[in-house]
């Protein structure tokens, strides 16, 4: 099985608050640090699980800056076998140009490959929709939402896609294809910094996306904006014992508590 | 930069003086002694073992061979981590290190927020002309119980007309906890970004909140040519020559717990007894283990971030029950760990659990 | 003819009340209204669309996005190419609207929560709605993909009986549908619980889970999780709220160390009475919530255990 895996380097904005700049030019995340895409990060371990049992290899891939070698050290880090870089400066806000540019890639630079994985959705645009877009791009199979791998074959994947309300669905899908991972399907492995400086030994190439097609763009973010304050709580102010009182009056009040 | 292979093992004669001396021995599945063997012996180990381990420094302290036992489970934990195989929690905590320089992932742009508790401006380090730097640190820095422990000290340095300033977000994580960890390579990243501020802005003296941020900066960031003291250290002589004030009253029976790494691993001992002497009305006690022979609390050695799996009766129990045992109302410390740690059994039985500067401020 | 297509999300003979969200957007965007759906015996509200094109096709057959293109391709045989296509925000809808795009080169906007109609501009969360992008389309048809509870106040009933008609679609090999897997049955069923205790990430480690799950015991509540404490294993899976996880509606929701992403809101916004504690004023589960409290999550948490003992 040869796998590739895409691998993509976000803002880690989980504990900032977030500025937009100007008229809504631009958010501001001068000040933000980066790190791997979590869904990524899930898949990266899948696809070294799946080798390590069914043999063959893995390679990562980045759509960034030049910056995001990071996350292809990590990656070699965790157990692939290279690395490659499609550097773009461009903050590619259009899935489509996206999965264009995958397709692209993958088809001029004619990489083998058996599988395909990407995250479900990047931390950053959660658009969730790059892995589907290129499946159907490249005319291959494909499924999201993957939360188990039960069996790699030659010809054939059984996965099993999450659903709402805790039900899963099992699915089988034929070789080649693409899956979208999603996180909790594994426990991925510590990634240790002397880990990733051995990984910076490996060769990472670099791609110029420029030489790619990318397409028209199919959508524009003219704006970015605050999210619209809905009608908020009731807050209740004041000391520990308190407040803590009034919540318990409350719980009182609405019959789940005596 | 720490020496690797610091330890020993080939020299231990097995005389069990680091069990003895081992706070987890007993009650937990770990015992040091057998570690070490099997380390002489390169024969395999239960991974669950290591993380036991709270770093206390007792066995290393105590060993007549300088086997370093205690640096031995800091090797048995780094092959874990280079083989990525860690207990979950450990590893949120150290890549939350990695992103954001501190092991809650809180953000970087938020280290210095306690300052706004303040009336007055902490000036960054390089505007000082002592080059006095107070290294606040990530606990101190963001834990809500622990904030107040910067604001009560730049408090009482403004009290006692001492300089001082701050790096602000430019601090890194000192990386004591991570070195214990065993994540070597991450805590050379923090050594070095904390040491070019230092010498970029010309620190001259260190002064740490947390005895886990002295013992690294003075003992594991090799020759800076800077002073590393305990907050503790630079209190006691003002507090006892009155250029601190201390006009209040505080009429309780108050108990010391002595921190390991402020105490048996670096011999801070008197000081701060001598700042909680000098507290008007206040009757200091003593556990029946202090000193070099202090109980450790459990929250060193990464313990912090995880729990082990085993269920036995922690440490900060049995340090309650000795101070309840002892009559007293008050248990005093100088380490937010172990602020951290007693304050939950020591709340289920009445006492409360103070900061040093806690109990200082009360009484400013 | 200008209208929009709405595909239905259906799931094991139910037709899902999220689409509803597509239907009130499908009012906003002015035109008719056609729901593709598959033939069989769901409660679809017809009263709230123009024409119903049905699929002869079995419901797995029908949800699989391999399939979809084609069933799509009849649809616009019978009926033209539509204005927008929209699909539920939903496990099965991101990924049948992700892959119609790159089938037909559209356009697609996932997660559109607002609607613009006079600029003709969509809103789409980034960054866990921390801030939100305004996406105009460049040609249409465009794929939208609806989050679910934006929209369906807007639903507006028709004046005229829809009218339906029927379409086949032949499955594709490619990826086919094995079985449904249940998620293993534990004692405690969270979506009965009229008082659920929910804590997040703000629980911070491990190791304070255990202070929530004695609260949960004296408050006589059921203790559940948003999706960082389920993935770091702190609660089993079957404790999750969230769309990945559980829907609840208990009378009592209280939520501990939640910030409120959208995915968790999604999972517990129609409970009775939301209590949210967290220390960041600015989370955005003070704007769901009913009460708050901003503070520390553990001292709250030992305070009530204390007064509720006492």
């Amino acid at each position: 099985m040869n796998i590739l895996v895409f691998t993509k380097r976000v803002a880690a904005t989980q504990e900032e608050e977030l500025r937009i700049t100007g008229e809504g030019q631009a958010v501001d995340l001068s000040k933000v640090p980066f790190k791997v895409n979590d869904w990524d990060n899930y898949s990266v371990e899948e696809a070294v699980r799946i080798v390590d049992k069914a043999g063959g290899s893995v390679t990562a891939i980045s759509i960034g800056d030049a910056e995001s070698d990071e996350v292809l050290r990590r990656a070699i880090a965790m157990g692939a076998k290279d690395g490659f870089l499609v550097e773009t400066g461009d903050v590619l806000n259009d899935p489509f140009a996206r999965g264009e540019l995958i397709r692209s890639f993958i088809d001029k630079e004619k990489i083998p490959f058996d599988i395909i994985l990407t995250g479900v959705q990047s931390e950053d645009d959660q658009f969730g929709a790059v892995g589907g877009i290129a499946a159907a791009l490249m005319g291959l199979p494909y499924a999201s939402m993957v939360i188990g791998i039960d069996a790699v074959e030659a010809d054939h994947v059984v996965i099993r896609r999450e659903l709402e309300g805790g039900l899963q669905e099992k699915v089988k899908v034929t070789v080649p294809c693409v899956l979208s991972i999603q996180s909790g399907i594994n426990e991925p492995r510590y990634v240790s910094i002397m880990g990733i400086r051995k990984a910076s030994k490996v060769e990472r190439k670099v791609f110029k996306a420029d030489g790619y097609e990318k397409g028209s763009p199919k959508i524009e973010l003219t704006k970015w904006v605050y999210p619209e304050k809905k009608g908020g709580a009731t807050m209740l102010d004041g000391e520990l014992a308190d407040v803590c009182g009034q919540l318990l009056g409350i719980l009182k009040e609405k019959g789940v508590c005596q | 930069m720490v020496e690797q292979a610091a330890t020993r093992v080939l020299t231990c004669i097995q005389c069990g003086k680091c069990t003895g001396s081992c706070p987890e021995s007993g009650k937990t599945p770990f015992n040091v002694r057998m570690l070490v063997r099997k380390k002489q012996f390169q024969s395999a180990i239960d991974e669950a073992l290591p993380w036991y381990c709270t770093s206390c420094g007792a066995c290393t302290i105590r060993c007549p061979r300088d086997v370093k036992p205690s640096e031995v489970i800091i090797e048995l934990r780094a092959k874990l981590v280079e083989d990525g195989d860690i207990p979950v929690a450990l590893q949120k905590a150290l890549e939350n290190t990695f992103v954001q320089k501190n092991p809650w992932g809180r953000s970087r742009n938020k280290r210095a927020d306690w300052a706004q508790k303040l009336d007055f401006e902490v000036p960054h380090v390089s505007e000082t002309e002592s080059k006095r730097l107070l290294f606040v640190c990530c606990i101190q820095a963001y834990d809500p119980r622990c904030m107040v422990i910067p604001v009560n000290v730049a408090r009482l340095f403004n009290a006692g007309g001492l300089e001082f300033g701050i790096l602000g977000e430019e601090e890194a994580c000192c990386g004591n906890e991570i070195r214990r960890i065993g994540e070597a390579g991450l805590f050379e990243e923090l050594e070095e970004e904390n040491k070019a501020a230092f010498e970029e802005y010309g620190v001259k003296e260190i002064v740490t909140l947390s005895p886990h941020c002295m013992n690294v900066l003075k003992k594991e960031y090799g020759d800076m040519g800077i002073k590393v003291v305990h907050y503790t250290e630079l209190l006691a002589p003002l507090v006892e020559e009155g250029a601190i004030k201390l006009p209040g009253s505080f009429g309780k029976k108050v108990i010391y717990h002595d921190p390991c790494f402020l105490g048996k691993q670096n011999g801070v001992f008197d000081e701060p007894r001598a700042i909680l002497g000098a507290v008007p009305d206040l009757e200091l006690l003593e556990f029946s283990r202090s000193r070099e022979m202090s109980l450790c609390c459990e929250g060193g050695g990464g313990r912090m971030f995880f729990e082990v799996e085993a269920t036995y009766q922690r440490n900060a129990d049995v340090r309650v029950l000795d101070a309840v045992s002892r009559g007293a109302e008050i248990i005093a410390t100088a380490c937010p760990f172990c602020v951290m740690t007693l304050e939950d059994p020591a709340t289920e039985k009445g006492l409360a659990v103070k900061e040093l500067s806690e109990i200082l401020t009360e009484v400013l | 003819m200008s209208y929009t297509l709405i595909v239905a999300e259906v799931r094991r003979g139910v037709f899902e009340e999220r689409n509803l969200d597509s239907l009130g957007l499908g009012a906003l965007l002015g035109a008719q209204s056609v729901l593709l759906v598959p033939d069989g015996a769901y409660q679809v509200p017809d009263k709230f669309v123009d024409a119903i094109v049905k699929v002869k096709a079995a419901e797995e057959v029908y949800l699989n996005p391999m399939n979809m293109g084609r069933m799509l391709e009849a649809a616009f045989a019978a009926k033209g190419k539509p204005d927008n296509i929209l699909f539920t925000q939903s496990s099965s809808g991101m990924e049948a609207a992700a892959y119609a795009a790159g089938l037909f080169g559209m356009p697609v906007i996932t997660d559109v929560s607002g609607y613009d109609r006079d600029a003709g501009i969509f809103l789409k969360s980034y960054y866990s709605d921390k801030v939100f992008g305004q996406f105009k389309t460049a040609g249409v048809p465009a794929i939208l993909t609806v989050r679910s509870g934006s929209f369906r106040e807007f639903a507006a009933e028709k004046t005229a009986a829809a009218a339906a008609e029927t379409i086949d679609a032949a499955a594709v090999e490619t990826r086919t549908f094995v079985e449904y897997v249940e998620e293993e049955k534990t004692d405690i069923d969270i979506t009965k619980a009229e008082f659920l205790l929910s804590v997040g990430r703000g629980v911070g480690n491990q190791g304070e889970v255990s202070g929530y799950e004695e609260l949960a015991g004296i408050l006589k509540a059921v203790l559940s999780g948003s999706r960082p404490v389920i993935d770091k294993m702190w609660l089993p899976k079957a404790r999750q709220v969230g769309t990945s996880g559980k829907t609840v509606k208990p009378k009592v929701y209280l939520a501990m160390g939640i910030s409120g992403a959208f995915q968790h809101i999604a999972g517990m916004k129609d409970s009775d009475c939301i209590i949210a504690v967290n220390k960041d004023p600015e989370a955005p589960i003070f704007q769901y919530a009913h009460y708050g409290i901003v503070g520390d999550i553990h001292k709250v948490r030992d305070k009530l255990k204390e007064l509720a003992k006492g």
